[in-house]
């Protein structure tokens, strides 16, 4: 505490020094300048800055690298003398790369109003940054039928809301997938299974080597103490009989024959969309294709709501899988006068209206404060629930697959052995091997290569 | 006239040369020369030495059989497909050019499947395979040699129009005579084929061979479009092989540009021989 006191005040005294240099040169109120990450919110943040511009005067540039060369961009804009005041890191290791540049952005009150405190980069004992926006992945559901289910004699639950552990979970679709003519009867639904395919080809395997894959690495990462996002060497597997559970409650209660689930013929967005399946799990980005008109779904934006994908580890306090590379992080280098303007626009942007209006209406963002309220709530029904598990107090799982070394091919060997054991033509060690001692090797080679 | 060609070769030749030399020859030179560095993009290389090729086999002292497996797998689908498509369109065209009615319609067809892209048409039959699979509870990746047999038939499809189209050229260049003197000489339909026909249409025979032979080794678009590897890797090609170990795996891209070089080496003798064998048994007319 002490020893944190007296680096808080040397750090004081050194920034008040640095004002002091910049005093007589720079204007009072400082300067803001956004290196912006996401090339498509570019029009909506020169909006803002002018707006803000206009309402204080005080000077706000906005630049945005086109995609794919942040890194080159920010590495020739921060050795100019009107460096960004706001730049993006997208993860841990940005965050080393950084570290000198990085402000602790603890006690500000950007800090103060991020609903959930998991979506920051923390590096060498500070907030180094904090996430703008997010994305956040469950199980879709279709909230309607399975009310609809729920009033049925003999249903395992009373209503949806009782789905919060993985047992209840497959309860219920085993039921529902049981008793699919009886529903189909009753309420003139054309339900054909409970879960949607579990295609293993290249379009959809992703699905399960990827973000279902994210959960025994993040309970892994969790229990071992490593950062979540950066991951380890070596891995155990400890919760792959979990894994386990979940996949074969995904193929067992599917209409999708288990033999030919890497055809590449099954579509399991149309299956929900067309009210053929109740559970499909996937992320927030696919709420626009599910209500957009076009498509000619069945299935209405009311409908879906997004269940976390329960485990059997913490399903109490689990929530989405919640990850983003869009982490604000403001200059440690620039002059105390620019870091107050800096930190008072970014507070703007997330109280006042016109600011709220941009990010949430403009650039359309699912984003992290408790200020994104009504109307500024995003419309993303998915993005809603995620907003919604947060405020319940559940944490959000972090996006651990992105520790995956050589990911390409790491995920082929799983998708293999899955479907290997998903056919019945070996057993279920091939997925553990390939999962764990195929992480292991995989490790070792990226890490060669990075030498 | 002669004088001038002499003298203003260059104002002729050089503008060809400069564009192979831009086009071919010095990427060429420089890819084999990334095959000895270790690189992420081709103007930041570091040097490596064999170490690239050591990779192919060996990684971290043991033997990496994927590309071996490749090696084989490709070898064994080139023959057959070989075989396949030069047996089949031979026989098509000698049956097309005996005047039947609606030859021309009969050539158009077959010609037609060369006329669709590769990765489409893949996609096209990768439907039909797996809906007729369904019933047996596979489909086309089940094993890798329901993969194998699933690319020889889209692959002799596509390119049995193609040959036959080069087999009847050359069938309709056999002088009429010749035929009709052996006819006359008492000659049964196997001996005219055997003795007049294939013999007369051996510079024919070479190109088709050629052409199938090689391209069997670099098949890309349908082996990535029809099977992408799949199950695992075990239905990989050597060009996709190649494609996979630059792409998929983080910092290989020098061993990627390795097997290149060798896959270059091995098509290269293999053609080289084969055009040996097949035009020493051409003869003149």
């Amino acid at each position: 505490m002490k020893k944190a006191m007296s680096i808080l005040l040397s750090g004081v005294m050194a920034l008040s020094m640095l004002t002091g240099a910049s005093f007589g040169v720079q204007a009072a109120e400082g300067r803001v300048y956004l290196l912006n990450f996401k090339p498509e919110t570019d029009q909506a943040w020169k909006a803002l800055a002018k707006t803000y511009q206009d309402q204080t005067g005080v000077e706000v540039n906005v630049l945005t690298a086109a995609a794919g060369t942040y890194s080159d961009t920010m590495r020739s804009e921060m050795s100019k003398s009107s460096a960004p005041t706001i730049f993006n890191i997208g993860n841990t290791a940005a965050a080393q790369t950084w570290n000198d540049y990085t402000l602790d952005l603890a006690g500000t009150s950007l800090y103060d109003h991020l609903t959930d405190k998991s979506l920051t980069v923390n590096y060498d004992g500070k907030v180094a940054a904090i996430a703008n926006c997010y994305e956040c992945y469950g199980i879709i559901y279709n909230k309607t039928i399975v009310n609809d289910y729920a009033t049925l004699d003999n249903a395992v639950i009373a209503s949806a809301d009782e789905i919060r552990s993985l047992d209840t979970l497959i309860a219920v679709a085993e039921d529902i997938n049981a008793r699919i003519d009886e529903i189909n009867d009753e309420f003139g639904y054309d339900l054909i299974e409970a879960f949607a395919s579990a295609g293993l080809d290249d379009g959809s395997s992703w699905r399960f080597s990827g973000h279902l894959a994210n959960l025994p690495l993040y309970y892994e990462f969790l229990e071992d103490g490593c950062d979540l996002i950066a991951g380890e060497e070596a891995i155990d597997g400890t919760y792959l009989d979990n894994y386990k559970k979940v996949w074969d409650l995904y193929v067992g209660t599917s209409a999708a024959n288990p033999k030919t689930l890497m055809s590449g013929t099954l579509n399991a967005e149309m299956e929900l969309g067309m009210g053929e399946a109740v559970f499909y799990q996937n992320g927030d980005w696919e709420f626009s294709p599910l209500t957009n008109p076009d498509n000619g779904y069945l299935v209405e934006a009311e409908d879906l709501d997004m269940l976390p994908i329960y485990f059997g580890v913490d399903d109490e306090n689990e929530g989405l899988c919640v990850g983003t590379e869009n982490y604000w992080a403001v200059n440690a280098k620039a002059s105390q006068a620019d870091i107050d303007a800096t930190l008072a626009f970014l507070e703007w942007v997330i109280t006042s209206d016109e600011g709220r209006d941009g990010m949430a209406n403009a650039m359309g963002l699912s984003v992290p404060f408790d200020t994104f309220t009504g109307d500024y709530a995003s419309k993303n029904a998915f993005a809603a629930a995620g907003a919604r598990y947060m405020a319940e107090g559940k944490t959000s799982v972090a996006w651990s697959f992105n520790a995956t070394p050589n990911v390409d091919t790491w995920r082929k060997d799983v998708v293999t052995a899955l479907n290997a054991y998903t056919d019945g033509s070996a057993e279920w060690d091939g997925v553990v091997s390939a999962f764990v001692d195929g992480w292991a090797t995989q490790w070792q080679l990226a890490a060669q290569a990075a030498e | 006239m002669e004088k001038a060609i002499r003298r203003y070769w260059p104002v002729f030749v050089l503008p060809t040369m400069a564009a192979f030399l831009i086009g071919f020859i010095i990427p060429f030179g420089y890819g084999v020369f990334l095959s000895f560095c270790k690189f992420t993009t081709v103007t930041d290389w570091k040097w490596r030495g064999l170490e690239n090729y050591r990779q192919i086999l060996f990684v971290n002292g043991q033997l990496d059989t994927d590309f071996l497996h490749s090696l084989w797998y490709t070898a064994l689908f080139t023959v057959v497909t070989v075989i396949i498509i030069n047996v089949v369109a031979f026989t098509i065209a000698m049956l097309l050019t005996k005047g039947i009615r609606g030859t021309n319609l009969f050539r158009t067809a077959f010609f037609m499947p060369n006329l669709i892209g590769g990765i489409v048409l893949s996609y096209i039959w990768l439907m039909i395979f797996n809906s007729v699979l369904e019933k047996y509870d596979m489909t086309i990746v089940t094993t890798k040699w329901s993969a194998f047999w699933g690319l020889v038939i889209v692959v002799s499809w596509q390119q049995i129009g193609y040959m036959m189209i080069i087999y009847v050229a050359g069938i309709q260049n056999i002088p009429g005579e010749l035929i009709e003197a052996a006819k006359i000489d008492g000659a049964s339909g196997w001996q005219l084929l055997r003795r007049v026909t294939i013999p007369l249409l051996m510079p024919t025979i070479t190109v088709c061979t050629f052409l199938s032979l090689t391209n069997g080794f670099k098949l890309f678009d349908q082996n990535m479009a029809l099977t992408g590897g799949n199950p695992g890797r075990s239905s990989q090609l050597l060009a996709l092989n190649i494609y996979d170990t630059m792409y998929g795996k983080t910092g290989w891209e020098g061993v990627g540009q390795a097997k290149a070089v060798i896959f270059f080496i091995l098509v290269a003798a293999i053609s080289l021989i084969q055009n040996k064998l097949t035009t020493s048994k051409e003869v003149q007319q």
